[in-house]
C-alpha cells in the first residue's frame, strides 16, 4: 500500500510541473460552433495552433485522425469534430512516463491499476452511441476523463462516476484546470466519486450509457437508469484485447422490457483491436503482409 | 583457525547436511519466488524467471570448467565467499526485483516493461549464481566420491522443498523468502563447522542477523513493499475501496487465502439482464469477495432472507431446479459457495458438496465471522461435505444424483490481462463429464455453466465437445442406440456465461417448452435443444470470418491510401455502407457470430460432421479435454505459432501458453551457449585429450532432460490422485530425489560393474516408464478414491521404483569421469545436466498441450534408452598426453 501512495504521490509532484509549465498559455474557449479544419493536415495544425495548442500534438493528433479514418473507427463528422477538439496529452500528463505518447493505439497506465484506453478504441465506441445534442450520457469509470471529454463535445449533459476515491479527485481537479486554462466544454461534465453500480438516479433516465470498467453481470440499476431505446456499451475482457457490448433495451407493445446483447458492430466480425503504431510521424501497420 | 579437510575421503556428517541444506535452500528459494510471482503479479513468469535463473548452474559449470585451475587452489575461499554471499543476495535481490515490478499486460505497449523484466532476472539469477557456485566448488573437490555428495544434494533438496510447503502455514508470501534463508543459515553453519572455522560460523550468523533485519526493517523504514502487488491483481482493486475490510487472511500451501467485505463488491455471475426489470427486491451487500493469491474475486454469497431469494432464477445455474422438485443434489465445486445456496434455497432435499481445497473448507468451517454471514452453510444439517475432489468422489459412490452442479469454478472469469497460466482442470474432462453422466440418477440432470467471455468462443466449444464425447461413452455403455439428440439442453449468454444441460433418459418435450419458456424469460439465447433447425448456410463465412479477425491479408496500409483498402474491415452500424435496415425499414435481428457459432457447432456434434467442418477449420483449437490433456488452454495451433509473433496484442489471453514457447526457445539458446562455450574455448587445449565428447554431452543431456521431465510429467498425471497441484509437486519433488538420492548412494556399490550393470538399469527406466505411460491413470483413479494419507503413501510407493533406479545414472557417471581424471568434463557434464534440466522442464507443458501427458512420460523414457548407448563414451579413458600415440578406435 505504501508503495502505492509513494507511486502516486510522484505522479502527481511530475504532473504538476508538467502542469505549471503548460498552463501558462491560454486557450481560445469553447463554442458549439468551433470547427477544426479536416482538409489537410497543415491547415489543421494552423487552426489548432490559433487556438493555443502545441504544433506537435496537434500533428500526431491529425495523423492518429488519418488513422481512425482508415480503421473506420470515426466517421461522424461530429465524433469527428470531438475527436479533433479533444487534447489527449493534457490527459495523459498525468503520468510523465505516457505524456508523450497519448496518440499511441495503445493503451496506458494512468495508474491505480486503470488505464487510459487508446483512441481507436474510444473513437468507435463513442461514434458507435451516436450522441446527439442534448442527450444525457452517462460514463461509469471515469478514469483518465478522456472519453467523457469527447463526450462533452458532443452533449451539454455528459456525467461520469469513478469508484476510486483519489483518481476521481485527481481528474476533477484536471477538468478544473482545463477549463481554466480555456477548454470550457469540460463544464459539461458533471463528475462523482461513487460507486458506479448503482448508477446517477437523480439524473437518471439516460439516453445512452458507456461502461469502462468490467464485471461479472451488467449491473441492475443501470438497466434501469437506461431509457427504453437506450443504449448501452461495455467493454469486456482484458486491456487492449477488449470486444465492446451492446445491450439494447427495448419496449414491446405490450409495454413489456427485453434487452438485447451484441457486439458494437452489429455481430459482424471486424479486427477490433487497431493495427497500426506511429512511429515517429509515420503510421506503420502491424498486420500488412 | 580452519582444520585442512579432504572431501574426497570420509568427510563428516555435518559436510553432507551442509550440502544437503544448502541444496535444499535453494529449491526453497525457486519455490519461494514462485509464490512471490504468483501473488503479485502472474505465475507463468515466475516460472520463467526461476527457469532460467536456473541457468546460474549452466554459468557456474561453464566459468568453472574453464577456470578449473584457479578453483582447486582457492576453493575453500570460493565456498566460503558463495556461502557468505548467497543468502544476503536472496534478501536484498527479492527486496530490489520488488522496487521494479513489471507489469505483464503493458509487455507489447511499453518499452519500459522489457528493461523491467530483464531486471527481474538478472536480480534472480544473482543468488542462484551464489548458490550454484557453492555446489559446484564442493562437487569439484568431492568428485571421487560423488554418489554419497549427490545423495546429500538429493535428499537435502527433496526433505527441504517439503520443508518449505509447511513454512507456508507459518509465513505469509511477503515473508516466504525467510525459509531458504534459514535453511542456507544452517547449512552455511554446518560447512564452517565441518571445517571448525569459528570465525566463518561467527560471519554467516552475523550475515544472517543482517539479511533478515533487512528484510524486515528496510520496507517499512524506506517506504518500499516486501512484495509488490501489481495494480492490476483482483485483490488490488478490493484494497482501493473506501470501505474495504479485510475479513479473514490464511496462508497455507494451498494458496494465500483473504477475504475482503465491501459495499463496492457486486456479484450475480452470468445473471439475466431481465433481473434488473422482474425482481422484486435485489440483495444488498449480498457477497464477500474471495481471493486467493490476489487473484479473484470469487463471490461468498450472504445467507440470504427469504424475500431476497427469487433473484436466484436469474442466475443461470437455476436450470436444473426448474424441472427438478425436491431433488437430491450433488455440487461438484464449493468455491464461494453460491452454488450450494441455489441448491439449498431452490428446494433440494439434500444437497452433496466437494470442495479439493482444504483451506477453503477450513474458512468455512471454522472462521466465525464466515460462519455467521453464510448461515454456516457447511454446517447445515441439510449439507454433507465431501472433503476431496467432487470429480473423485463422483466416481467412487454409489450414491445417484437428482441434480449434478458444476458451475463457474473460475472466479473472475475466463479473461486475465496477463495470460493464463497452463494447469490441470480435471473437473472439466471427458472422463470426469462421464462419471458425472453416470452418477445421475435416472432422469437425473448433469448442469454446467461456464464463463463465455470469449470472442471468438474458445473454451465453451472445448466444452461442448467434451461433453457430447463423454455423453457418447455413456450412452455406449447402456448397450443403446448412442442415440443422444435428446439429451441436451444448452442457452448461453453474450459474453456472459454457458450452460449445458445433460439429462439421463433424455429430455421430453414438455419438458423443452418450460426450459424454452425460462430462457425466453432471461433474453438467453438458445443454442441447442433437441429438433432445434440451424442454417448450415453461414458456417464458412463465420469461420473465414473468425480466420480473418487475425490473418488477413491485404497490401500495407499505406497513410495515404483511400480507405478501401483496409481488408475486411466492414464498417461499423451507422457508418456509410453499413445495413443498417432491412428492405421494408425493418432494423435486422442482431447477429451475434460467436452464437451462432455455438448453435452449428451443437447441429455438428450431435449429427457428426464436427471434426471436419468445424474444428479443422476454426482459428483455435477446440480439442476434447481428457486426463492426459486436461487444459482449457494452448488454443493457439502449433502450425499457426508464428504468425501470431507479430500480433501478441490479439491474443493476450495466450500469453501464458506463448510463454511457454518462448521459455523454451531462450532456454535452448542460453542452454546451448553454456555448454558450447567450455567446448568452444578448450577445443584445442581442454577437450583435446577427452575421446567421446559427443557421446557424454549426449548422456548427460538425456539425463538433465529425462530426469525433469518425468518428474514434472508426473505432477500433472499425480493431480489426478491427490487432487491439489500443490500437493501433488511436494509430494513427487520430495519423492522422486529423495528415492533418486537413495538409488544414488546405492549406485556406489555397482561402480566397478557399472559397465555391464548400468544397460540393465536403463532398460528397466525405460520399460517402467513406458509402462506407467500407459497405465498409471487407471492406478492414480483408484488411489484418488481412498482416505488423503493412503493416497499419498501409495502415491510414494508409485514412484519409488523409477526414481530409486533414476538415481543411479547421474552419480554413476559423474564418480567415473572423477576417478579416471576427467575433471572439466566433470564440471561441464554437471552444466550440461543443469542446462538441459530447464530446457526440459520448459518442454513438458508444451509436450503436454499438444501430445498429452502419457507423451511426456514417454519422452524422458525415450531420453533413458538413448543414454544407454551413450555411456559407453563416458567410460572411454583419458587419452595419454603423449603427441602421436593413437586414439582408441572406438574414439
Amino acid at each position: 500500500m505504501k508503495r502505492r501512495t509513494f507511486v502516486s504521490g510522484t505522479a502527481a509532484v511530475a504532473a504538476a510541473g508538467v502542469v505549471s509549465t503548460a498552463w501558462a498559455a491560454s486557450i481560445k474557449p469553447y463554442s458549439w460552433d468551433l470547427n477544426p479544419p479536416t482538409d489537410t493536415r497543415d491547415n489543421f495544425i494552423a487552426w489548432g495552433t490559433a487556438r493555443g495548442e502545441d504544433p506537435t500534438f496537434l500533428g500526431q493528433r491529425w495523423d492518429r485522425f488519418q488513422a481512425l479514418l482508415r480503421n473506420k473507427d470515426i466517421w461522424g463528422p461530429t465524433t469527428i469534430r470531438a475527436f479533433l477538439l479533444t487534447p489527449r496529452e493534457e490527459f495523459a500528463s498525468v503520468n510523465p512516463a505516457i505524456y508523450k505518447r497519448a496518440y499511441e493505439h495503445n493503451f496506458l497506465d494512468i495508474g491505480y491499476g486503470v488505464t487510459m484506453s487508446g483512441p481507436h478504441l474510444q473513437g468507435r465506441m463513442t461514434n458507435v452511441i451516436d450522441v446527439k445534442r442534448g442527450e444525457k450520457v452517462l460514463e461509469i469509470g471515469t478514469g483518465s476523463g478522456v472519453q467523457a471529454a469527447y463526450i462533452a463535445n458532443l452533449t451539454e449533459n455528459t456525467y461520469t462516476i469513478e469508484i476510486i476515491a483519489p483518481l476521481a479527485a485527481r481528474t476533477r481537479a484536471l477538468y478544473d484546470k482545463l477549463i481554466d486554462k480555456g477548454y470550457t466544454e469540460y463544464k459539461h461534465i458533471k463528475t462523482k466519486q461513487a460507486d458506479g453500480y448503482y448508477g446517477w438516479e437523480q439524473a437518471a433516465p439516460f439516453d445512452k450509457i458507456i461502461v469502462t470498467c468490467g464485471i461479472d453481470h451488467v449491473p441492475p440499476p443501470l438497466l434501469q437508469q437506461l431509457k427504453a431505446g437506450g443504449l448501452m456499451v461495455i467493454p469486456v475482457g482484458p486491456p487492449g484485447a477488449q470486444r465492446v457490448l451492446k445491450v439494447s433495451k427495448t419496449q414491446g407493445a405490450d409495454g413489456s422490457i427485453t434487452t438485447s446483447r451484441e457486439d458494437i458492430y452489429g455481430g459482424k466480425i471486424v479486427p477490433f483491436v487497431p493495427f497500426t503504431k506511429l512511429d515517429g510521424d509515420k503510421i506503420a501497420g502491424t498486420h500488412n503482409r | 583457525m580452519t582444520v585442512s579437510v579432504d572431501l574426497d575421503n570420509r568427510p563428516s556428517l555435518s559436510f553432507y547436511l551442509s550440502v544437503g541444506l544448502v541444496a535444499g535452500s535453494i529449491i526453497a528459494l525457486q519455490i519461494g519466488i514462485m509464490r512471490v510471482f504468483s501473488v503479485g503479479s502472474w505465475a507463468h513468469f515466475g516460472s520463467l524467471v526461476v527457469s532460467l535463473a536456473m541457468f546460474g548452474f549452466g554459468l557456474t559449470s561453464a566459468v568453472m570448467c574453464v577456470g578449473k585451475g584457479w578453483f582447486e587452489r582457492h576453493w575453500q575461499g570460493a565456498v566460503k565467499g558463495a556461502l557468505l554471499a548467497f543468502g544476503p543476495l536472496m534478501v536484498v535481490c527479492n527486496l530490489a526485483a520488488q522496487q521494479v515490478p513489471f507489469n505483464a499486460i503493458f509487455l507489447i505497449s511499453d518499452p519500459m516493461q522489457k528493461w523491467r523484466l530483464l531486471a527481474n532476472f538478472v536480480l534472480y539469477f544473482l543468488p542462484f549464481l551464489a548458490g550454484a557456485l557453492y555446489l559446484g566448488v564442493v562437487f569439484l573437490k568431492a568428485q571421487k566420491t560423488f554418489s554419497r555428495v549427490y545423495f546429500a544434494d538429493l535428499v537435502g533438496s527433496g526433505l527441504c522443498g517439503l520443508s518449505v510447503l509447511l513454512a507456508m502455514y507459518v509465513f505469509k508470501p511477503d515473508d516466504l523468502i525467510m525459509a531458504p534463508l534459514l535453511l542456507w543459515l544452517a547449512g552455511g553453519v554446518l560447512w564452517f563447522v565441518a571445517l571448525a572455522d569459528r570465525r566463518g560460523i561467527a560471519a554467516i550468523v552475523g550475515v544472517a542477523v543482517l539479511s533478515a533485519a533487512v528484510h524486515y526493517a528496510a520496507p517499512p523504514l524506506l517506504g518500499i513493499p516486501k512484495l509488490a502487488v501489481s495494480d492490476y491483481k483482483g485483490v488490488s482493486y478490493a484494497r482501493k475501496f473506501p470501505d474495504a475490510v479485510r475479513t479473514y487472511e490464511r496462508a497455507s500451501p494451498f494458496g494465500y487465502l483473504e477475504v475482503y467485505s465491501s459495499s463496492y463488491l457486486h456479484f450475480a455471475p452470468g445473471q439475466s439482464d431481465n433481473a434488473a426489470f422482474n425482481v422484486p427486491k435485489m440483495p444488498s451487500n449480498a457477497y464477500l469477495g474471495l481471493y486467493i493469491d490476489s487473484e479473484g474475486p470469487s463471490g461468498i454469497i450472504k445467507d440470504l432472507p427469504a424475500d431476497e431469494t427469487p433473484y436466484f432464477r436469474y442466475l443461470p445455474m437455476f436450470y436444473p431446479y426448474l424441472l427438478k422438485k425436491d431433488p437430491n443434489t450433488f455440487v461438484v465445486q464449493f468455491g464461494g459457495g453460491i452454488s450450494t445456496a441455489v441448491a439449498l434455497k431452490s428446494g433440494s432435499k439434500h444437497v452433496t458438496v466437494a470442495e479439493g481445497n482444504p483451506a477453503l473448507l477450513t474458512a468455512f468451517r471454522e472462521d466465525k465471522g464466515l460462519r455467521a454471514f453464510t448461515g454456516d452453510v457447511l454446517n447445515n444439517p441439510k449439507v454433507t461435505v465431501i472433503d476431496f475432489d467432487g470429480r473423485l468422489y463422483v466416481a467412487g459412490t454409489r450414491n445417484r444424483y437428482d441434480i449434478i452442479d458444476l458451475s463457474l469454478a473460475d472466479s473472475a472469469g475466463l479473461s486475465s490481462p496477463g495470460g493464463f497460466s497452463i494447469v490441470e482442470k480435471y473437473s472439466y474432462t471427458r472422463e470426469a463429464m462421464s462419471a458425472y453422466m453416470r452418477a445421475l440418477a435416472p432422469g437425473g440432470i448433469l448442469s454446467v455453466t461456464l464463463w463465455n467471455k470469449e470472442e471468438p468462443p474458445k473454451s465453451v466449444l472445448k466444452l461442448y465437445a467434451t461433453m457430447v464425447a463423454a455423453a457418447r461413452d455413456v450412452a455406449k455403455d447402456k448397450g443403446g442406440s448412442g442415440d443422444i439428440a435428446n439429451d441436451f439442453y444448452v442457452v448461453s449468454s453474450y459474453l456472459s456465461t454457458a450452460t449445458v444441460l445433460y439429462k439421463r433418459g433424455g429430455f421430453t418435450p414438455a419438458e423443452i417448452a418450460q426450459l424454452n419458456a425460462h430462457t425466453k424469460a432471461m433474453s438467453f439465447d438458445e443454442i441447442y435443444a433437441p429438433g432445434l433447425k440451424v442454417d448450415e448456410a453461414p458456417l464458412p463465412q463465420i469461420l473465414q470470418d473468425y480466420r480473418d479477425q487475425f490473418f488477413f491479408a491485404g497490401t500495407p496500409a499505406d497513410p495515404t491510401a483511400p480507405s478501401d483498402k483496409e481488408p475486411n474491415d466492414k464498417p461499423p452500424p451507422g457508418a456509410p455502407g453499413a445495413t443498417d435496415a432491412k428492405a421494408d425499414g425493418t432494423p435486422p435481428a442482431p447477429v451475434v457470430p460467436a452464437t451462432v457459432l455455438g448453435r452449428l457447432a451443437w447441429h455438428y456434434l450431435i449429427n457428426g460432421g464436427w471434426q471436419e467442418k468445424v474444428a479443422d477449420q476454426y482459428v483455435f483449437d477446440t480439442r476434447i479435454l481428457t486426463n492426459h490433456q486436461p487444459y482449457f488452454a494452448a488454443y493457439i495451433k502449433v502450425g499457426d505459432l508464428l504468425k501470431f509473433t507479430d500480433r501478441l496484442e490479439l491474443v493476450q489471453d495466450e500469453w501464458g501458453y506463448l510463454l511457454l514457447w518462448a521459455t523454451l526457445g531462450i532456454a535452448t539458446v542460453f542452454a546451448l551457449t553454456l555448454v558450447l562455450f567450455p567446448v568452444v574455448f578448450g577445443w584445442r587445449t581442454i577437450f583435446s585429450r577427452y575421446p567421446g565428447k559427443v557421446g557424454t554431452l549426449t548422456y548427460f543431456l538425456c539425463l538433465g532432460l529425462g530426469y525433469i521431465i518425468v518428474e514434472v510429467g508426473m505432477i500433472s498425471h499425480f493431480i489426478l490422485a491427490l487432487s491439489n497441484a500443490t500437493v501433488s509437486a511436494s509430494v513427487l519433488i520430495t519423492g522422486m530425489l529423495v528415492f533418486s538420492g537413495i538409488g544414488s548412494f546405492f549406485s556406489e556399490r555397482y561402480l566397478d560393474r557399472a559397465r555391464s550393470f548400468m544397460p540393465k538399469v536403463f532398460l528397466a527406466i525405460f520399460l517402467i516408464l513406458v509402462f506407467y505411460a500407459f497405465t498409471i491413470d487407471y492406478a492414480l483413479d483408484w488411489i484418488g478414491t481412498l482416505p488423503y494419507v493412503l493416497r499419498i503413501l501409495l502415491c510414494l510407493l508409485l514412484i519409488f521404483p523409477p526414481a530409486f533406479l533414476m538415481g543411479f545414472p547421474m552419480p554413476t557417471a559423474m564418480t567415473t569421469l572423477g576417478r579416471l581424471g576427467k575433471d572439466h568434463m566433470f564440471l561441464w557434464a554437471w552444466g550440461i545436466n543443469g542446462c538441459f534440466s530447464v530446457i526440459g522442464a520448459a518442454l513438458v507443458p508444451i509436450v503436454a498441450t499438444s501430445f498429452g501427458l502419457p507423451a511426456v512420460v514417454l519422452v524422458g523414457a525415450v531420453a533413458y534408452l538413448v543414454a544407454l548407448p551413450a555411456f559407453f563414451s563416458v567410460l572411454k579413458p583419458l587419452q595419454p598426453q603423449a603427441i602421436g600415440v593413437a586414439r582408441p578406435a572406438t574414439a
